[in-house]
């Protein structure tokens, strides 16, 4: 006999809908999965075995074969285990006409376990929103029960296997039935850690204000000891609250990739992702035989902190180029290439020289210039173009520390760096730029006019820095940011000259001619 | 009096041989009468007739063959360059007067003329933000009053020294501890540049493509001596290299002058112990010039008086500058420490941090902003 059972398979962070059919014929005992089935589809096998009977039906001793489609698509996950599962019992008879045709109206997916409990599977809610299967119900694991919420699709939890049996003979009332909306998203995330911990280090957490409010990337060069950590730690919480669309994405993405808990609904804080520096190019962009998500887009509308910036191996922080440019990765595999959202805001944190002394008043730095410049040229040029802000970090002298003002409180930085935001929004309005650090050449020269008296200062920027002409742009857009921080319309000449403040790494470190 | 092209491609050869002193060798050419007769003995007859050591003698002809002469007047005139010889006019008195008078002397750029007044200015590698401070001011000073600034290109102070020169656009020479065809250390090449480009010169008495040896720095460090009416330690620790350049002037009876230091500091301790020892004291560029004998030869103007001076930027800086200026004191501020002690915002830091270091009164380095002046 024939069934046919509807499920979801993952591409990237979207779903598609996948058809189970099963076919039951006389022959040797066999159960084969075809159509394109990953090693864990296959697996489902035993699983399902044990699940059907150890749930008290009968496993049917003939020859099974199931089809996934569209055959052409890889197929991965566990969520196969209760689709196939419901699939056999339909075929093999030990369903009821009745309860046939109630399973032709509903999607399921769900893990097995072997005594036929439903387990919770990876990436329920983005299947479930990008199916949004408006006439059947969704039959998923109380655990994804959240997701499901959130998906706001109607869906049925059952416990184990044989619930759901009993449900579709009607034996279990039609109550299980659940719908529920998205509550909307949060007025405001709570400040867990607050800038005010951190004492003194005025200008890097200026520097942090302005990434914030423009969505600059930052470099933070310091001591050991300095606070680049704490700081780093704290920014995700003066960035402005995250919109329901946002707060989506993000979701859907830790639901890929099986992080959203139990108890939430919508992730509402941004995401702060720290990868040690051992980290493998893989694990940082993505990918692997079955693509995931790599910490570039758990990082996505949130915080990418690389610590040790230059222990990184090069070619690791090579492929972040991608995602600094263009907010996505794509991962592009012999059989099938998926694209992951990946806009997030970049800090990274590092050493002045290899000793870790240069700069420090009370011990002297070892290290020779050549080893300096050698340590730094670790991070590329392309790299370092990508970086609009670079803040020297030094010790906090004892006084500084020990005073009793605080310092200003992540909400009050907050306040300051939405209205730049708002600014920013009406001004780029249809235009698909986001904030000041993405802006277009065009845009430049429309929203960053030069001040009277700013090719002096540029000027005197190129020739005593070494400014590049190329990294005169950064200075114009985070210029920008600054003014709209302020909420002036033009870029002044003060704001020119701040942005100069956190020039880019010096390579050379001789004295200037 | 002028030689002949062979024997100046002789005397190249002669000069490779970098395992006796100058005038060990000057004292070989007198014995046989010519670099070009040396060449034509084999290592018996040097070892009857110059009193050598077996090994030496061989070792001798073997480094004497190594260069190529012809090669290396090629290169240096490709470079722009020259390979002087005592007997050439353009070959300075005072090396020529030194008994250790290089044999071989190559040159790139000018040299300084008779009537300019040459102080070598040396010191350690491993400066601290007081001996930038005393460097700069001093060599810019010097540069200022015509004089010609005589140093190593090192690390640290020598560079300092070049670079206060050439900022000025005044001339510079530096004694390098390589060859001439390579740049040590390399991140000096710009400066190396900007020497040549405003009238200094570049000049060794190693073969053109000689790397750097440790032996070859204290060797060098007598030629600055010699060129030098006087030598100016600025910091330099208890055995360092500029201790030697000073003996070696003291030796050559050319005055030492030392820049006072704080006790507690290493890199003063050799300036301060040769003070000890009798050397004079400098305070401003005033007390170096004092010093030049025979002053009335060279036409220094004398600058103003530091501390005039020092009233005088002061004076230009506005009211927010002059207190950043006070508060950095003889130590080292960052834009933090600004915006803590001070209570400026931090935009006014930037702004008066920018115009410090644009008017060449600051240098940074890891965030941390020293005066480069006094």
């Amino acid at each position: 006999m024939l069934a046919s059972v509807r499920t979801c398979a993952l591409k990237g962070i979207d779903g598609f809908e996948v058809t189970v059919e099963v076919d039951i014929s006389s022959g040797m005992p066999t159960l084969s999965v075809v159509g394109l089935p990953d090693a864990e589809v296959k697996e489902s096998k035993d699983r399902v075995v044990a699940a059907i009977r150890n749930s008290g039906f009968d496993f049917p001793l003939k020859r099974i074969t199931v089809n996934l489609s569209p055959a052409e698509l890889r197929k991965s996950g566990t969520q196969f285990d209760l689709p196939i599962a419901a699939g056999i019992l339909a075929a093999s008879g030990a369903l009821s006409e009745q309860a046939v045709k109630k399973l032709e109206n509903l999607l399921l997916l769900g893990e097995l376990a072997l005594d036929g409990t439903l387990r919770p599977c990876a990436g329920v809610l983005p299947m479930l929103i990008s199916t949004k299967p408006k006439d059947y119900t969704a039959v998923i694991a109380p655990d994804n029960l959240l997701e499901g919420r959130t998906a706001s699709v109607p869906f049925i939890t059952p416990r184990t296997l044989r619930d759901l049996a009993d449900w579709l003979e009607g034996k279990k009332a039609d109550e299980a039935v659940q719908i529920t909306y998205i509550p909307p998203a949060q007025e405001e995330a709570p400040v867990l850690l607050d800038f005010s911990d951190v004492k003194g280090q005025t200008v890097a957490k200026r520097a942090l204000e302005i990434a914030a409010a423009g969505g600059h990337n930052v470099l933070m060069i310091g001591l050991p000891g300095t606070g680049k950590s704490m700081l780093a730690k704290r920014f995700p919480y003066i960035l402005p609250p995250l919109s329901e669309e946002e707060a989506l994405e993000i979701t859907k993405i830790y639901s890929v990739c099986n992080l959203v808990g139990k108890t939430v609904h919508l992730l509402t804080q941004r995401p702060f992702r720290d990868p040690h520096h051992t980290v493998s190019d893989v694990a940082l962009i993505g990918g692997g035989t079955n693509p995931k998500p790599g910490e570039v887009s758990l990082a996505h509308n949130g915080v990418l902190f690389l610590d040790e910036f230059a222990e990184f191996s090069r070619a690791t922080l090579e492929v972040l180029r991608q995602p600094l440019e263009n907010g996505q990765v794509t991962i592009s595999r012999a059989k099938e290439t998926v694209t992951y959202p990946a806009r997030f805001t970049l800090l990274a944190a590092m050493n002045p020289c290899p000793c870790g002394h240069l700069g420090d008043p009370h011990k002297p730095c070892t290290c020779t210039p050549v080893q300096i410049s050698r340590y730094r040229s670790k991070i590329s040029g392309p790299l370092l173009d990508r970086i609009d802000l670079t803040v020297n970090l030094n010790p906090v002298a004892y006084g500084d520390w020990n005073k009793n003002s605080e310092g200003e409180s992540s909400s009050q930085i907050r306040a300051r760096v939405i209205a730049a935001r708002k600014r920013q929004e009406i001004r780029f309005q249809g235009s698909g730029t986001t904030a000041n650090a993405f802006m277009t050449q065009k845009q430049i020269k429309e929203f960053c006019p030069l001040p009277q008296g700013a090719d002096a200062i540029l000027e005197a920027a190129m020739r005593k820095f070494g400014l590049s002409a190329r990294s005169l742009d950064k200075v114009l857009k985070t210029a920008r940011t600054i003014a709209d921080l302020e909420g002036k319309e033009q870029i002044e000449n003060v704001h020119l000259i701040e942005v100069l403040q956190y020039r880019p790494l010096d390579r050379k470190g001789v004295p200037d001619l | 009096m002028s030689i002949s092209t062979q024997e100046r491609l002789a005397r190249i050869r002669v000069n490779a041989f970098l395992y006796f002193r100058a005038d060990w060798l000057t004292r070989l050419i007198d014995i046989f009468g010519s670099a070009e007769e040396i060449l034509k003995q084999n290592a018996d007859t040097l070892v009857r007739e110059a009193q050598m050591n077996p090994a030496t003698a061989a070792h001798f002809l073997k480094d004497a063959f190594s260069v190529n002469p012809k090669e290396e007047l090629e290169k240096t005139e490709k470079y722009g360059g020259r390979i002087l010889v005592p007997e050439d006019a353009e070959y300075p008195q005072s090396l020529r007067q030194l008994k250790e008078a290089p044999i071989a002397l190559y040159v790139l750029g000018s040299l300084p003329k008779e009537n300019q007044a040459c102080i070598g200015m040396v010191g350690t590698r491993k400066i601290t933000p007081y001996g930038r401070r005393a460097a700069n001011t001093l060599a810019e000073g010097l540069a200022q009053a015509g004089a010609v600034i005589v140093s190593g290109l090192a690390r640290g102070i020598d560079s300092v020294c070049h670079a206060a020169a050439v900022r000025q656009q005044k001339p510079t020479v530096a004694f390098i501890g390589t060859g001439i065809g390579r740049c040590y250390p390399a991140e000096n090449r710009d400066l190396a540049r900007a020497i040549l480009k405003h009238g200094g010169a570049i000049v060794s008495e190693l073969p053109f493509n000689k790397p750097p040896h440790a032996f070859h720095f204290p060797r060098r460090n007598r030629l600055i001596a010699a060129l030098s009416e006087i030598v100016v330690v600025v910091e330099g620790e208890e055995k360092s290299g500029a201790l030697i350049t000073a003996k070696l002037a003291l030796e050559q009876g050319k005055d030492v002058l030392a820049v006072p230091g704080p006790i507690d500091s290493p890199q003063s301790r050799g300036p301060n112990r040769l003070i000890q020892d009798g050397a004079g004291v400098v305070t401003c560029v005033k007390d170096i010039i004092d010093y030049i004998p025979e002053p009335e030869l060279f036409k220094l103007q004398t600058p103003p008086d530091a501390k005039t001076q020092a009233d005088e930027r002061e004076k230009k800086l506005t009211d927010v500058q002059k207190r950043v200026w006070q508060h950095i004191g003889s130590g080292q501020v960052t834009a933090d420490q600004l915006v803590e002690e001070l209570g400026l915002s931090v935009p006014q830091a930037a702004a008066v941090l920018f115009e410090l270091e644009v008017k060449g009164l600051l240098t940074s380095e890891a965030g941390l902003y020293g005066k480069s002046k006094f």
